[in-house]
């Protein structure tokens, strides 16, 4: 420490993780393309990326609501179950007609997405125990009302889950719909701006009068809305309604597309083209190392790497 | 206030012809943050015993220089010296491993561990068997604390203690590291008269002990109670360094603001102007008998359009619980608010805030600024429903909201979207002030809407507040600052433990009565100004 | 040896996000629920007969010793007016363990024996404490389909005390046999594994390139089907090429994803092996999104579950290997004669049929 001159500072850590965190996930996503299109046969094809897109779109849609809860400084960690609860009410009501089936799976939905927000914002529960409870007990309610895997044979369901328009599948049009809808949502409506806020610093905005409990219902009403939507497409896709596989540990998948994609745990931001672009490196990621048949754990391994950068990332936006 | 106390020319520490030894030595330090050259070739002394005072306006590079001298930023160039040694800190630690202790505002200990661990941290005592020998550590730690007017039970957790015992112990914990430059950042902005008299008792036995001290305070009476020199910054740059007592006040004030002599004195230390037209007729804000169980006793006061109420009383007597529970923020158990006559839900912040009450809190770091957003979006926060159509924002509407407001209140910023944490603390006040401007209140609760924040801007708030009261709104000012309250306020009602103790008027409003008043009336009033320490609020 | 505990390893799903903290609770969490669901799909639609006809009697294994009354110790009984305790290990949520519970109850009314059940919900602690139960309710002899292979010394020792008589089903337990149990009933997951890969080269004519959809990571019932198919490959047809493996985790959707990749990357792929059948109709879905027609990729899976075997009916599954959860008839058959004083095997292995075109359809109803 001692005799050591003192002389121009190196570029802060903070700023490269600062870049990181703001611009990582895209480069990541870049170089993921790069590499695949030198390295790996018919990578560059449409069917290829209509693949990855399809394949990637529950992920991104639930992703989507995971980012607002985080934005809040909170968590969902129903939403695995939200989607097999969705899955099975769909199997249950299809009778009804596909309009029918997805209401009531809506209204499921909202009451799970309301006793969420009701325990975070009237009772004042921590948001990971109070969504913990209902991960739990969803899944269970899912299981309950369909003990076992159900082939799904209904003609809408199917054109859902296969269907296109002038190519483009309709999974990807209805991710790539909500994606604008939450985008929208967060920077033009004054519930974003709340938010945002009460992200940021719950005490000052509720001081400024901001309807806090109430945006945090929202918050977790669209988180499972959003999960069940993706329920219902997982679903489609699969033909069968999985309620003891079907969104297993999509929390995670969740979270880590969030986080990757630059938006802070700690709440006051909202990333929605990060978290675009850090589902669809998680997907790439997975699918390169697939199509290159590399041992599974090595995707497991490349995803920590991933997460450890992430929160590296956020570690340098705290040293500010 | 009265004139600066007088003070003895300081004694050398240790008397002698030598002067004591040089122990730290900044030489030109320059830091840059993108946008900013927070310092610009900053030099600076310490000798053994020195307690000197390092004051600036917000922005002058106070809180750099301490970051830069405490390890936590690296400079760009210039360099430490330590006993005649160049050093380079990488750590906070490795700071104070050299012997440079700081006590931050707030205090940085650990809350549930006992005062005892929190003091021997890391080099408890230990017994032959190696574990920690718990009844030494508790005898030693009352000991060191009651030489710091600490008394209280060691083993209990450290957040039990009070906020002025809790830095005490923060302090002892510095010193008792072998410190050989401590550097306190504004230590007295939580302490109570009393506890203020005994942490300069402790400086004083540091300055005995030969340790050198950095004091960073915007209390003008602290300094020259305590310091033996000065080193003034502005805009990141040296601007006056010399001996304190030579220096007379309004020369400092004016060295920090970089003003003419004359234009400060002619303006006085306040801005306020003197008394409002105080408007006759209805009350627009009326609170009765607010209970809150512990807090507030009872409390009733009430406020005309066009007029500032002052709020006076020590720390802990129900000022800003009073202020909490009239904006809705704190839910009285019992008690009545109304505004212009029509009385309102209770402990509800929106429905105050609807009626047109505003309240600017005393936290502005963890209760009022969105640290994270923009200056555009901070301002425009509580006013989001009027400024949107159908849920969806007006960004137009918002512009020319922030507009005016940011030009009104002269609000320093890149531009309307640099991030609010990044302004300085008087910026981060006016934004806030902007905040409620914007709604139009009748009711401005304003709970020390000067602390912590530089000369300059706490007169362009001082000026304000005036400004509004003319336009008709009612005031609350809340300040520890007794000219502030006195020159400022119409009124003042004046509370004690939770509980209204009496209300000066018209030309009761003067320090003496005041000090009479907050310490009971009974006791003969203090000879304010004459001795030092006499003054109760702590400027 | 497990055949239920397909999904124990839910962290080995690459998509979790194990880093983070709360991973360590989702884990927990995950774990308990994640054990219950295993290779699913069909509707129970095994009916007493259709069970009986799934059963085959018992090969005893090669050199396999025996256990009888006199060395284990204990009573004759007359297996007619005995109490039977039947303790299942998880929920019956997938055809297998519906499959097998009923398979129990069944063969148990027809016998007229007097059965009592208990299912441990996937939690080993109630597992132990349901087999207590049914032993102070006063069960006679016991049949345990195991969670675990350890932590049974508690049960053994009130089973001995009482001389109560264990048979264990589809996983055994880590004691000593013909002292602490009788016998252990379960599929050979490794001739499974030889008898898929005879019906792959079969199906592709020993040529070609072929991938493999393992299940999940850890799982013993993974590596026992792999190595089996891997080794007769080897030995009967080198000229067929594994050229791709990568976990389906036994779910349905995840064997649809993998296979989408590996038809995207390997289109001249030939043949795909399931080691269940929940993940090659997985396979079967992602080769109809891709647009390929039944028979152009070929596909064996294992286990024979009611849509498995429909797949085979409709050309889209080359093969299917049973795995036979109808454990009633011969537990019973082994304890029945085991109580008479005859000497039983320890170790039995249940005979597994096979579907493929030939038979698919006129077997339809045997599947499970």
């Amino acid at each position: 420490m001692t005799g050591i001159a003192v002389r121009p500072a190196a570029p802060d850590r903070a700023r490269i993780g600062h870049w990181l965190q703001r611009y990582g996930v895209y480069a990541g996503v870049g170089l993921l393309l790069v590499v695949n299109t030198a390295l790996t046969p018919h990578f560059l094809s449409v069917e290829n990326f209509r693949t990855q897109a399809v394949q990637v779109a529950p992920v991104l849609i639930v992703a989507l609501g995971m980012a607002l809860a985080i934005g809040t400084e909170g968590v969902d960690l129903s939403v695995g179950a939200v989607m097999a609860l969705s899955a099975s009410v769909t199997a249950l009501y299809l009778g009804y007609g596909l309009p029918g089936a997805l209401l009531v799976v809506a209204l499921f939905a909202a009451a799970v997405g309301l006793a969420n927000g009701a325990l975070v914002a009237l009772v004042g529960v921590q948001p990971i125990v109070a969504t913990l409870a209902l991960m739990v007990g969803g899944r269970g309610l899912a299981q309950v009302l369909l003990p076992q895997l159900e082939d799904i044979r209904n003609p809408a369901m199917a054109s859902l889950g296969s269907g296109d328009l002038l190519g483009v599948p309709y999974l990807i049009l209805i991710a790539a719909g909500l994606v604008l809808l939450v985008a929208f949502a967060v920077r033009r409506t004054t519930f974003g701006r709340q938010l945002l806020a009460i992200g940021d610093n719950r005490t000052a905005a509720q001081l400024a009068g901001l309807p806090v409990k109430r945006v945090l219902m929202v918050v977790y009403v669209c988180s499972a809305l959003l999960a069940a939507v993706a329920g219902v497409l997982a679903t489609a896709r699969l033909q069968a309604s999985d309620p003891t596989s079907l969104g297993n540990l999509m929390e995670l998948s969740a979270i880590t597309a969030v986080v990757v994609g630059g938006t802070p745990l700690s709440g006051g931001q909202v990333r929605i083209a990060g978290t675009v672009a850090g589902a669809v490196l998680i997907q790439l990621l997975t699918a390169t190392l697939i199509k290159h048949d590399l041992p599974p754990s090595w995707t497991q391994m490349a995803q920590a790497a991933v997460i450890v950068l992430a929160v590296y990332a956020a570690r340098g936006r705290g040293r500010r | 206030m009265a004139a600066p106390p007088a003070r003895e020319p300081c004694p050398a520490p240790s008397a002698g012809d030598t002067p004591p030894a040089e122990v730290l030595a900044l030489r030109g330090l320059t830091r840059t943050f993108p946008g900013v050259r927070a310092l610009d070739g900053v030099s600076l002394s310490l000798r053994a015993g020195e307690v000197r005072a390092l004051v600036g306006e917000n922005g002058a590079g106070k809180s750099t220089l301490i970051k830069v001298l405490t390890g936590v930023y690296r400079p760009d160039a210039g360099s430490i010296e330590l006993h005649g040694e160049p050093v380079r800190f990488g750590t906070p630690l490795e700071a104070q491993h050299a012997g440079i202790s700081t006590i931050y505002q707030e205090v940085n200990l650990i809350p549930l561990m006992s005062v005892a661990r929190n003091l021997f941290l890391g080099r408890e005592p230990r017994n032959r068997l190696g574990l920690i020998d718990f009844g030494r550590m508790h005898r030693e730690a009352a000991g060191t604390l009651s030489g710091y007017g600490v008394r209280a039970d060691v083993r209990r957790p450290l957040r039990s203690l009070g906020v002025g015992a809790q830095q005490m112990v923060a302090l002892a914990r510095a010193v008792s590291v072998d410190a050989r430059v401590v550097v306190m950042d504004e230590p007295t902005s939580s302490l109570e008269p009393r506890e203020v008299e005994t942490l300069f008792g402790v400086v004083r036995g540091l300055r005995e002990r030969g340790i050198a001290v950095v004091y960073v305070s915007h209390r003008l009476d602290e300094l020259y109670e305590l310091c033996d020199t000065v080193t003034v910054l502005r805009d990141g740059r040296l601007v006056h360094d010399g001996p304190l007592a030579g220096l007379d006040r309004l020369s400092l004030v004016a060295a920090m603001l970089g003003r003419e002599l004359g234009e400060v004195r002619r303006k006085g230390t306040t801005e306020f102007s003197g008394s409002h037209q105080a408007a006759e007729g209805e009350p627009v804000l009326k609170a009765e008998d607010l209970t809150v169980p512990h807090k507030l006793h009872g409390v009733s006061l009430s406020i005309r359009p066009g007029e500032v109420v002052g709020l006076g009383g020590l720390l802990g007597s129900g000022r800003t619980e009073t202020a909490k529970a009239v904006a809705g923020a704190l839910a009285p158990g019992s008690g009545t608010v109304a505004v212009a006559g029509v009385p309102l839900r209770t402990g509800s912040t929106p429905a105050a805030i609807r009626a047109g009450i505003s309240l600017l809190p005393e936290d502005r770091k963890s209760e009022g600024i969105v640290p994270g957003l923009s200056v555009r979006e901070n301002i425009a926060l509580a006013a989001l429903p009027r400024l949107s159509r159908l849920g969806l924002v007006s960004e137009a509407r918002i512009d020319s909201v922030v507009e005016t407001f940011m030009r009104r209140l002269r609000i320093k910023a890149s531009d309307p979207h640099q991030k609010v944490g990044e302004l300085s603390g008087g910026n981060q006040q006016k934004v806030l002030l902007a905040r409620w401007l914007a709604m139009n209140p009748k009711v401005l609760l304003l709970d020390e809407p000067t602390r912590g924040i530089d000369v300059g801007a706490k007169a362009e708030v001082q000026k304000l507040v005036d400004e509004l009261a003319e336009d008709g709104l009612g005031v609350l000012l809340i300040s520890s600052d007794l000219e502030e309250l006195i020159e400022g306020s119409d009124r003042v009602v004046v509370l004690k433990d939770g509980a209204v103790v009496g209300e000066l008027t018209g030309d009761e409003v003067t320090e003496d009565l005041l000090m009479r008043t907050i310490a009971g009336g009974a006791e003969p009033a203090l000879p304010g100004g004459t001795a030092p320490g006499g003054e109760v609020a702590g400027r | 040896m497990n055949f239920t505990s397909h999904r124990r390893h839910p962290l080995a799903r690459p998509a979790a996000a194990a880093s983070l903290a709360l991973a360590v609770a989702l884990t927990a969490a995950g774990c308990a629920k994640s054990e219950d669901d295993a290779d699913g799909a069909a509707k129970p639609s095994a009916t007493g007969a259709d069970a009986d006809a799934g059963q085959k009697v018992a090969a005893p294994k090669p050199g396999g010793k025996g256990c009888t009354l006199a060395a284990y110790g204990g009573d004759t009984l007359d297996l007619k007016g005995a109490t039977v305790g039947f303790s299942q290990s998880e929920k019956e949520a997938n055809p297998f363990r519906i499959a097998e519970t009923r398979s129990i109850k069944d063969e148990a009314a027809k016998r007229g024996v007097k059965l009592l059940t208990a299912n441990a919900q996937s939690q080993f602690s109630k597992q132990i404490s349901d087999v207590q139960d049914l032993l102070a309710k006063g069960a006679d002899v016991l049949v345990i389909a195991p969670l675990n292979s350890d932590g049974w010394e508690p049960v053994l020792r009130a089973a001995a005390a009482r001389k109560v008589p264990i048979v264990t089903i589809d996983r055994q337990i880590n004691a000593d046999p013909c002292k602490d149990y009788v016998s252990f009933i379960a599929s050979d997951f490794v001739e499974q594994g030889k008898r898929a890969a005879d019906q792959m080269i079969e199906a592709t004519g020993g040529k070609g390139k072929v991938a493999i959809l393992l299940g999940a990571a850890g799982n013993n019932v993974t590596t026992e089907r792999t190595k089996g198919f891997k080794d007769r490959i080897a030995e009967k047809a080198p000229e067929l090429e594994i050229v791709f493996e990568q976990t389906g985790d036994f779910a349905r959707e995840k064997g649809q994803q993998v296979t989408e990749q590996l038809i995207q990357s390997q289109p001249g792929i030939n043949g795909v092996y399931a080691e269940n059948d929940e993940m090659g109709l997985g396979a079967v879905g992602a080769l109809k999104g891709a647009g390929k027609k039944p028979g152009d990729v070929k596909i064996i899976t294992i286990d024979g579950t009611r849509n498995a075997v429909q797949g085979v009916v409709d050309g889209w599954i080359q093969g299917v290997i049973e795995s036979n959860p109808r454990f009633g008839p011969l537990a019973f058959r082994t304890l029945d004669a085991f109580t008479r004083g005859e000497e039983v095997p320890q170790e039995i292995v249940i005979e597994d049929g096979a579907y493929d075109a030939d038979n698919a359809e006129q077997d339809l109803g045997r599947a499970y």
